[in-house]
């Protein structure tokens, strides 16, 4: 074996490190799984946590109704050829008051189909520490995020509460009422995701590879028609683009890039030399500055 | 793009982000993983000298930077040092909260690629109400960068900081002498600083200490050789970060693996999970735990990849023994000769994290890398003046503060003095009640024998516990757990009433 360490062996250990120091430590945890790449990549990693055991905790994924048809194909798919253990929640409630991407702002939809259903399952399951994929670099306020954050009673989020880390001495002792959100991914960044899914050889949902969709243009942004759901504005017309994304959500909120990469080989390549960062195509966070820190704050992931 | 597209949405097919059709060679897909290893810089000083400027310079000038990020630079407009420099602190911006008290108040982390290597920039406040934030920046970096204002010189702070460093086991520091354009790059100016620099470094074990003259808004000698200060023939603070490698001395000291947990499959597989924090280990090699003596040989390195001949320091794996041993979460493997020291009583150097001071009276537990033990005893011994590192008596501690402490273990573990391998050397100070972390530390000596006024604390041992609060327990991992967490929080109640205890769980 060779002695040299690539930066991808130094950050597969590290995750490897945290999933068992989770593991080990809280009593009930659970990994949110939402499809995406970050989650392959962090379903991979718990899988080498732990082998040749079976994943210690279940998976759990937010279905808002409105993911991507193939999202959904991919997450079945994975769940039986893997054998996991995975539960899916929908906040009844929010559909039954009719809360849609397209009829309510993306903030009022987020907090609802998302931050809201998200709560609800970690407490009707009695989850004390949920695993995510976040990355600190995918956004300013998550630059300071702790590998264990710790959550105060209604999963609020404080800055001032986070405890120092030091070393690689992770202390996951609850205080009362307190849960657990931990990141095992927390020093990767965009580019590391994808060299890890080619360097591993792992299936993503097909739509990071670049293919004909019907999109419309909607605010400067294309947004990839995946169903009827569709309310068209004056104006608005369906055309087919080669397209592909770099990070999927509910389809109505997430913007597709003109692309011809449909290989893994050139979407890591065309990742490498990409001239954008990867969250111009969420529109969740374009709605108001400090977005995401004030989503934390009120409990979003 | 087809032609037809272009015809219906010229304008808003212009304003989207359109990537070009991109061909690679194989060579570079190839090459995209290969970076050599990472390195974390710490980077510190006070509100003004420039840091976020000079954080912002080495992105711009060595990194792999998003466009949009350049652009979001160039059409801020803003511009510094009188007209001539974009203002590249934008490109380090931090929680509304700070941004809006216009101060860091945390610890940020960053990260960048150069040409063969993934650089960490651990971004951590300079002021001494926040050295709790840079002792735990300083916990995980390879080389730290201290920024000072060529026009104000070395100040106390530097000092403090410098001794900081030490204490908490950074090898490679840089001074960065900033702002050199508005004392004309003058030579002079800044050899005096470096001298001075260097008879503060020869009071601490660092292993390079070196100074760089450095204008952060022009970029001289942050990236590039510096043609304003061509007197100065040393390297670029690029150069001297590049140049830390941390990763060789964590696999020369010798081999420890703390355990994380047992793994099994069901069937006949039982493995000892964990990350190799030192040294090296190969199939063969002797495994010992001193705190049990137990000591067996290496059968397998499993991994989900596939076994290894072979692990070094920084791989997470299982390890096989070639007969069981009777190990769970928090033991040490050591090998057959230096190894790790079987502790029932410590003193360590600790950084108060906690906003609640120390209170004698209340219950804490030490986190050692995978052990939580409760404390029979924790007293304070002094505090560390970081200016002058006189040691001034005390039995009190807030927090911020550096202070000697010592320990009395209510178990044997296993645990390094940081100096001889500092992987197994450090801790953190536990609160039993609430859980926070009201302290971390690196471990100085170790004794394994308690001291001699430990003699007036109540022992509990296995058999009293068996025969009553525990009887309706087995022999299985799960009663075993729950066994230690009941004699733990046992012991923690005796204590919040101010009784001493021991347990002797053997
Ligand atoms: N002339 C000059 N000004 C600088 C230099 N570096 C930083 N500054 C200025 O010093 C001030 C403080 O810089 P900033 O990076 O915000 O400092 P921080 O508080 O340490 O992050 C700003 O006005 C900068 O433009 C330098 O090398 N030369």
């Amino acid at each position: 074996m060779s002695h040299v360490q690539t930066h991808l062996d130094i950050l597969e250990a590290e995750a490897i490190h945290i999933f068992r120091e989770a593991a080990a430590q809280f009593r009930k945890p659970v990994l949110m799984y939402s499809i995406g790449k970050d989650s392959t990549v962090l379903l991979h990693l718990a899988r080498k946590a732990f082998w040749p055991a079976r994943l210690p905790f279940p998976l759990l994924h937010i279905d808002t109704t409105w993911k991507f048809r193939e999202m959904i194909e991919f997450r079945d798919a994975q769940a039986a050829s893997l054998g996991l253990d995975l539960i899916v929640h929908t906040n009844q409630d929010g559909i039954a008051r009719g809360i849609t991407p397209f009829d309510h702002s993306p903030s009022v939809y987020t907090d609802v189909m998302k931050t809201q259903a998200l709560k609800a399952a970690l407490y009707k399951h009695g989850f004390d520490a949920a695993f995510g994929g976040a990355r600190r670099d995918e956004e300013a306020s998550r630059a300071k995020e702790r590998i264990f954050s710790f959550r105060a009673a209604g999963h609020r989020w404080d800055p001032r509460r986070q405890r120092p880390e030091m070393w690689s001495l992770l202390n996951g002792r609850l205080g009362p009422g307190e849960t657990a959100r931990v990141f095992p991914m927390s020093n990767w960044t965009e580019k590391d995701v994808w060299r890890y899914i080619a360097r591993e050889g792992l299936d993503v949902v097909p739509l990071y590879f670049a293919g004909e969709r019907p999109t419309v243009v909607r605010d400067g942004q294309l947004i990839v028609v995946n169903d009827d759901r569709i309310q068209l504005r004056p104006g608005e017309t369906i055309t087919r683009r080669r397209v592909r994304f770099r990070t999927l959500g509910c389809w109505p909120l997430t913007a597709a890039v003109v692309s011809s990469a449909d290989t893994l080989d050139s979407v890591v390549a065309e990742t490498l030399a990409a001239t954008s960062s990867e969250r111009r195509g969420r529109l969740i966070d374009h709605d108001q500055t400090g977005a995401m820190e004030r989503k934390k704050q009120e409990g979003y992931f | 793009m087809s032609a037809h597209l272009r015809s219906i949405d010229a304008a808003a097919l212009a304003a989207m982000p359109i990537l070009e059709p991109f061909a690679p060679a194989a060579a570079e897909v190839r090459r995209a993983s290969d970076l050599t290893g990472e390195v974390r810089v710490l980077t510190c000083g006070s509100v003004d000298d420039g840091k976020s400027t000079l954080i912002g310079r080495l992105l711009w000038d060595a990194s792999d930077l998003f466009e949009d990020q350049r652009e979001a630079v160039e059409r801020h407009g803003r511009t510094v040092a009188g007209g001539q420099h974009f203002d590249y602190s934008l490109l380090v911006d931090g929680l509304v909260a700070e941004r809006e008290q216009g101060i860091t108040i945390d610890i940020a982390w960053r990260y960048f690629d150069s040409a063969d290597r993934r650089f960490v920039i651990i971004d951590s406040p300079g002021h001494e109400q926040y050295t709790r934030n840079m002792a735990s920046g300083a916990s995980h970096a390879d080389v730290a960068v201290m920024l000072i204002d060529a026009r104000h010189g070395i100040k106390t702070q530097t000092r403090r900081h410098a001794a900081l460093l030490d204490l908490f086991g950074v090898r490679t520091v840089v001074l960065a002498v900033n702002k050199m354009d508005l004392v004309g790059f003058d030579e002079s100016c800044f050899r005096t600083i470096a001298r001075e620099f260097e008879e503060l470094a020869v009071g601490f074990a660092f292993d390079a200490a070196v100074a760089i003259p450095v204008s952060a808004v022009g970029g001289d000698n942050v990236a590039q050789a510096s043609a304003a200060m061509a007197w100065y023939a040393g390297p670029t603070l690029l150069d001297v970060i590049r140049g830390a490698r941390s990763a060789e001395s964590r696999r020369q000291a010798p081999f420890r693996m703390p355990v994380q947990m047992v793994l099994r499959d069901g069937q006949d597989f039982r493995g000892l999970a964990g990350t190799i924090t030192s040294g090296t280990l190969a199939v063969g090699d002797v495994i010992a735990d001193v705190v049990s003596g137990q000591t067996a040989r290496v059968a397998r390195i499993a991994t989900m990849g596939g076994d290894l001949d072979q692990a070094v320091a920084g791989a997470a794996v299982a390890i096989v023994a070639s007969k069981d041993l009777d190990l769970s979460r928090g033991a040490v493997l050591s090998g057959s000769t230096h190894q790790a020291r079987r502790a029932v009583r410590l003193e360590a150097r600790l950084v108060w994290l906690s906003e609640t001071p120390f209170d004698i009276d209340r219950g804490y537990l030490v986190r050692t890398a995978t052990d939580l033990v409760p404390l029979t005893a924790l007293a304070i011994t002094a505090r560390l003046d970081l200016a002058s590192l006189a040691r001034i008596d005390t039995e009190t501690c807030g927090v911020n503060d550096i202070v000697e402490a010592s320990m009395e273990l209510g178990r044997p573990t296993a645990v390094d003095s940081f100096a001889d391998v500092p992987g197994t050397g450090t801790i953190l100070i536990v609160d039993a009640i609430d859980g926070s972390t009201v302290a971390g530390g690196v471990v100085g000596s170790v004794h394994e024998t308690a001291s001699k006024n430990a003699g007036t604390a109540l022992v509990i041992d296995r058999a009293l516990l068996a025969s009553g609060l525990c009887h309706d327990l087995g022999d299985t991992i799960e009663d075993r757990i729950e066994f230690e967490r009941r004699a733990r929080e046992l012991a923690l109640l005796f204590q919040r009433t101010g009784v001493r205890v021991r347990l002797e769980l053997g």
